[in-house]
């Protein structure tokens, strides 16, 4: 076989082997079978048009057009003239295969069935990496970059996939990489000459002329030995390493159970609204959870997460220390000695669907008792499994208070504590006016921060003309609550969201809480909480109760006594538990569909409590979420950001460089990094920083080929006077704003310079050289200190 | 901290120096960088030697610089049959008080202008030694002071080969800067031809400052501060010609001396208080290039000292925070000092070979 051959052979065995690790997605695997079998034929036609020759970007096109066909040939034969020619009618098929590939892939869990959408997404994937690999590393004969296709195809798999063998997807993977390597290698050396076999071995066979399957090359042999060895070391050493949490081999038990995360550390900003949704898109409502209570409450909201960062198109959990879990947990922050609260222990059995990271508790919980590994995260109050530990199957029990503040209370809270009301009234500037407006305007007449909250919550709830709908298809990103606003359309996720960020426009802390609805009923006095019954609202914070449930989604959940100033009984009443909106419908045992449905709204809404919510689809259901296109777009972020590299750390470098710092910015220290920050701005933009140049020379030099106009040119002058005055003078005298100084010269080499510098100075600034250099002498300082070390004890000797 | 003292002499210098300068330029045109050497030659102590081809004003500079400062000027016409007593001076026997009696020879003045000092023997020329390095001459053991400020300045033909005895090195090595006039410009010369075409200028100058006020000046050079940096990089350069493969002999020791003298003399003109690597620069080929001597193959190459010195200052990194790769490592935040930033590179050091010479130059 040829080079080229075994190359082009080659590429194809590194694309297959890393699309192995797409395996353990799906349930059965045949597809693999076709994705190789189109693999085949793809590098069959790339071998053969090299052959011809044909100018390299021909033979590319070639390949796609043959991959078209033979996909068109399998998926689309129907639509398509002869069977294989591609038509509209054909792409038009492709385009709803795709279409449901992203609903199957969203609908099911891992492994996911093999449908038509999923199976031509994942061979047209494949073949489409295959391609990108083939070209890049045969047709254009440079195959370590074909390790980006191959590292984006892995890496998505091995982001989708849990568990399982994991290792092994990384060795095939890894080694179809080092084959292509390989093959390349060794195409490279033949085309030296003839390749000698290692006679230097002992009772290594003489070579034989012409004959192919002799011994291994020695450069071959020592190659192949590297390529194991770095396999090795990829699979061990990650396992040694406390950091990475065992590594690859984690799962094969070997990896010391990842005792790095034990102390604490931080809850990651996995969103639980996305998390939620895989499991949340059930035709049936599967059982979640069923719990009892000691009481007869039937208000248990069971609560997640609370989302407490804002950014305008979504709300997120921040990240936060976690620790120890407290026995008892602290007191809930805010809540008076004066407000009734009522314990209420209930006692919680998830079922094996439910695998959630969070633990699903009524709040506040004042003690929780559970086996596994659970942290505690103090400021949202909520339980974090680590390592892994999610609610499959847990059996735990939790004592939480039932805080009954009376509207009086609420009415006169005193205000928050300033670093609460900063953190949890931010809004970011992005937020559309419309929201503002509209929260004054419901609210305009309103005496205190309880008046406003009763009445946003009303205006939602009812009195806004909103609808609760499954079905809606609100817009995404910063603008999804201005168009909820408009449409009048949503769930209770818009709801929530809305109702939030309107309070806190208004100056009240909000944030918003993902959890369940209270449950059904069952006939054996226990609670059943469905996938179907997931919900979110808002919770504002009142000094002195502390943070508190609102419920804006009108025909979902209940609004708390409390919340409801114009009942007569809210008041005059508070010990007693409020009948809350839907209690009048609801049976008081017996199963039923959803305990927050009423009768009536089941006629007006057919879709209530059978449509699952789809919480955080406000601004991703929409689009396809899909992990795949995730993960390639994040590998191509990664990609992006390689090579945005010496952009960033210069940009880095130069605003460490300028910041200000109130001690030092008139420090000597201060003028002399400036100074060097503007030598570095004028090599960026061409003008080669010389060594035997004073200030003055270099001030004059920045002046004549970077054109400054006058006024840069003086500034240049004074910063050179600065610099000689710190480095010569008697006493350093250092002269303040000399940052500034760097920055407006800086403006005038821009403005100078021709488009090409200044492109070249933005996205890959020379002056980053210097971190290279600084890197190499502090590496070869190593050196020397090793070789010392090394040395030394031989000459003791 | 500068005194305020210190700040009114710094005035007082450059307004003085200025009215000098200005006097000296009314009869040299068009050359004030020649005329502001001699000054700057004047105040560092040091002795200047003006070469360059006949009939450039060679003389008439160190008349008018001599003239512009009221002091004793004395002329010496070196020729062949000079003799070094008709320099330094002789004992002659008075008959009268039966003693030997020192009548002080043409060196005794403040301001000695030797005209075409390579005509005079070696042997006279070397009657100079003494009094130019140690101010002080010894004749019949007995040492007499010469007064103060003192200064030599000595013209030189470079051209005429003929009847001439090139200057001993080390005779060369005590002048503190050689300076070639040059052919003025010809609006320089046309408006030469206007000034003297008349009555010579050098007769209508008047002194405009004194000796004693000279000597107060040069007191104020002597405070001038010279950073740590600026020494250094003073020495390196000096020891860079030392280690030149294209010269046979470096420059002493003394040039060093001068090169930093003269560089303080130069920031006061300036009216600075400190020396800058500026003004090493600036002085260093009139002050460094006379004492260097160039190996036969760079003569055969048609280099002169004065294109070494300039390539070797082009070589030598200046102490200032690197704009060569020295600096890298120097990390935003490093302590405050300037050390990191005065530590030079080592003399020709490099980048290290086969660095991608990132950024062209443009403009050039």
């Amino acid at each position: 076989m040829s080079g080229r051959g075994r190359l082009a052979l080659c590429a194809a065995l590194a694309t297959l082997a890393a699309s192995c690790a797409l395996l353990p997605l799906v349930d059965p695997a045949t597809w693999l079978l076709q994705a190789a079998l189109l693999t085949a034929v793809q590098t069959g036609v790339g071998a053969a048009t090299r052959r011809v020759p044909l100018a390299r970007p021909l033979t590319v096109l070639a390949q796609a057009v043959v991959s078209l066909l033979l996909l068109t040939f399998v998926f689309a034969r129907e639509y398509a003239p002869a069977g294989f020619l591609p038509s509209p009618a054909s792409f038009g098929h492709f385009g709803t295969l795709f279409e449901q590939g992203v609903q199957d892939v969203s609908r099911y869990a891992i492994p996911a069935p093999l449908t038509d959408g999923i199976r031509l997404m994942l061979v047209g994937g494949v073949l489409a990496i295959g391609l990108l690999v083939d070209t890049v590393a045969v047709t254009y004969r440079s195959a370590a970059p074909a390790g980006l296709p191959l590292l984006a195809l892995y890496s998505v798999a091995a982001g989708l996939s849990q568990g399982g063998a994991r290792w092994l997807w990384f060795l095939c993977a890894a080694g179809g990489y080092l084959l292509l390597l390989l093959a390349e290698g060794r195409e490279r050396l033949s085309q030296w000459g003839r390749l000698f076999t290692d006679r230097s071995r002992p009772g290594a066979a003489p070579h034989q002329p012409g004959s192919v399957g002799g011994p291994a090359m020695a450069p071959v042999r020592t190659g192949r030995r590297i390529g194991v060895l770095a396999l090795g070391i990829s699979l061990v050493v990650p396992a040694a390493l406390p950091s990475l949490s065992g590594g690859l081999l984690d799962d094969m038990g070997t990896g010391g159970g990842g005792g790095g995360n034990k102390g604490g550390g931080t809850v990651s900003a996995v969103n639980p609204v996305v998390a939620l949704k895989d499991s949340l898109n059930q035709p049936q409502n599967r059982t979640a959870l069923v719990y009892t209570a000691d009481g007869d409450d039937k208000d248990l909201y069971l609560r997640i997460v609370a989302l407490d960062k804002f950014d305008g198109a979504q709300w997120k959990p921040s990240e936060r220390r976690i620790g120890e879990i407290p026995d008892p947990l602290p007191t809930p922050r805010g809540l008076g000695p004066d407000v009734r609260t009522r314990t209420v222990s209930v006692t919680v059995q998830a079922s094996d669907a439910y695998a959630q990271d969070w633990l699903p508790m009524p709040y506040p919980a004042s003690r929780v008792q559970v086996g596994g590994k659970w942290r505690f995260e103090p400021e949202g109050r909520t339980l974090v499994g680590y390592d892994k530990q999610t609610t499959r199957g847990l059996r735990y029990s939790v004592d939480s208070l039932q805080v009954q503040p009376t509207a009086e209370q609420l009415r006169n809270a005193p205000a928050p504590p300033p670093g609460l009301k900063r953190e949890y009234t931010e809004v970011p500037r992005s937020l559309p006016a419309v929201v503002p407006k509209t929260a004054r305007k419901v609210t305009r007449g309103a005496k205190d921060d309880y008046d406003r909250a009763v009445l946003l919550q009303d205006w939602f709830a009812s009195k806004g003309g909103f609808s609760y709908d499954t079905e809606v298809a609100a817009g995404t990103g910063v603008n999804a609550i201005a168009d909820f606003l408009k449409q009048k359309e949503g769930f209770c996720v818009h709801f929530s969201f809305a109702m939030a960020s309107m309070a806190r426009t208004l100056g009240i802390p909000a944030r918003v809480a993902v959890g369940f609805t209270p449950g059904t009923a069952r006939g054996d006095g226990k609670m059943e909480v469905g996938f179907q019954d997931a919900h979110a609202w808002p919770e504002l914070y009142f000094e002195g109760v502390g943070w508190t449930r609102f419920e804006p989604t009108p025909t979902r959940g209940s609004t708390p006594p409390y919340a409801q100033p114009d009942s007569p009984d809210a008041d005059q009443n508070p010990s007693e538990a409020l009948p809350d909106r839907n209690q009048d419908d609801e049976p008081s045992a017996g199963p039923s569909p959803s305990q927050s449905c009423s009768a009536q709204q089941k006629q007006a809404d057919p879709e209530c409590g059978m449509a699952a919510p789809a919480p955080g689809s406000g601004s991703s259901a929409e689009g396809p979420p899909v992990g795949t296109i995730a993960a390639l777009g994040g590998s191509g972020l990664a990609v992006l950001g390689l090579l945005s590299l010496p952009m960033l750390l210069r940009m880095r470098r130069r605003s460490r460089r300028l910041r200000a710092r109130g001690s030092t910015s008139g420090s000597p220290e201060a003028v002399l990094v400036a100074w060097q920050e503007l030598i570095d701005t004028g090599w960026d933009y061409g003008i080669l920083p010389e060594d035997s140049a004073t200030p003055r020379t270099a001030a004059e030099r920045l002046t004549r080929i970077g054109q400054l106009g006058p006024e840069e040119a003086e500034a240049t002058q004074r910063v050179a006077l600065a610099v000689e005055q710190v480095l010569y003078a008697p006493v350093p005298r250092a002269a303040p704003g000399t940052a500034d100084e760097v920055r407006r010269i800086r403006a005038g080499l821009r403005a100078a310079a021709p488009r090409t510098v200044r492109i070249r100075a933005l996205l890959l600034p020379p002056s980053t050289a210097r971190l290279v250099w600084s890197a190499r002498r502090r590496g070869r300082a190593l050196r020397v200190r090793w070789a010392r070390a090394l040395t030394r004890p031989r000459l003791a000797k | 901290m500068t005194t305020y003292d210190e700040r009114a002499n710094l005035s007082e210098l450059s307004a003085t120096a200025g009215e000098v300068r200005r006097c000296v330029e009314s009869v040299i045109e068009g050359k004030p960088e020649v005329v502001r050497l001699s000054l700057t030659v004047l105040l560092a102590e040091g002795h200047l030697l003006i070469e360059d081809v006949p009939g450039v004003g060679k003389t008439m500079l160190a008349k008018a610089l001599a003239k512009a400062v009221d002091c004793s000027v004395r002329r010496i016409q070196f020729t062949p049959d000079l003799l070094p007593s008709d320099i330094t001076g002789v004992s002659v026997y008075d008959q009268q008080r039966k003693d030997f009696e020192f009548k002080p020879g043409a060196v005794f003045a403040q301001i000695v202008i030797g005209d075409e000092i390579n005509r005079a023997s070696p042997k006279t020329q070397s009657a100079l030694l003494e009094s130019m390095e140690e101010r002080q001459v010894t004749i019949d053991g007995q040492t007499y002071q010469l007064p103060d400020p003192f200064m030599v300045v000595a013209t030189q033909n470079p051209v005429e080969m003929e009847g001439t005895y090139p200057l001993p090195e080390a005779q060369r090595d005590r002048f503190m800067a050689r300076v070639s006039i040059g052919y003025p410009s010809p609006a320089a010369e046309l408006e030469m031809l206007d000034v003297h075409g008349g009555a010579s200028p050098l007769d209508d100058l008047q002194p405009v400052a004194h000796a004693h006020e000279v000597a107060k000046l040069i007191e104020t050079v002597r405070g001038v501060h010279v950073s740590d940096a600026v020494r250094r990089y003073a020495v390196e350069l000096v020891a860079a010609t030392r280690s030149h493969a294209e010269l046979r002999l470096g420059a002493s020791p003394r040039a060093t001396l001068h090169l930093l003298r003269a560089s303080k003399a130069s920031a006061a003109l300036a009216g600075r208080e400190f020396a800058l690597p500026d003004d090493v620069q600036s002085l260093a080929v009139p002050v460094l290039a006379h004492r260097l001597l160039p190996t036969a193959q760079a003569q055969l190459n048609r280099r002169t000292a004065e294109q070494v010195v300039t390539e070797i200052l082009g070589r030598v990194p200046v102490p200032a925070i690197g704009p060569g790769p020295a600096a890298p490592g120097t990390a935003p935040g490093a302590p405050a000092a300037p050390g990191p930033y005065a530590q030079p590179q080592p003399p020709g050091q490099q980048p290290p070979p086969g660095l991608p010479h990132t950024g062209q130059p443009r403009g050039y």
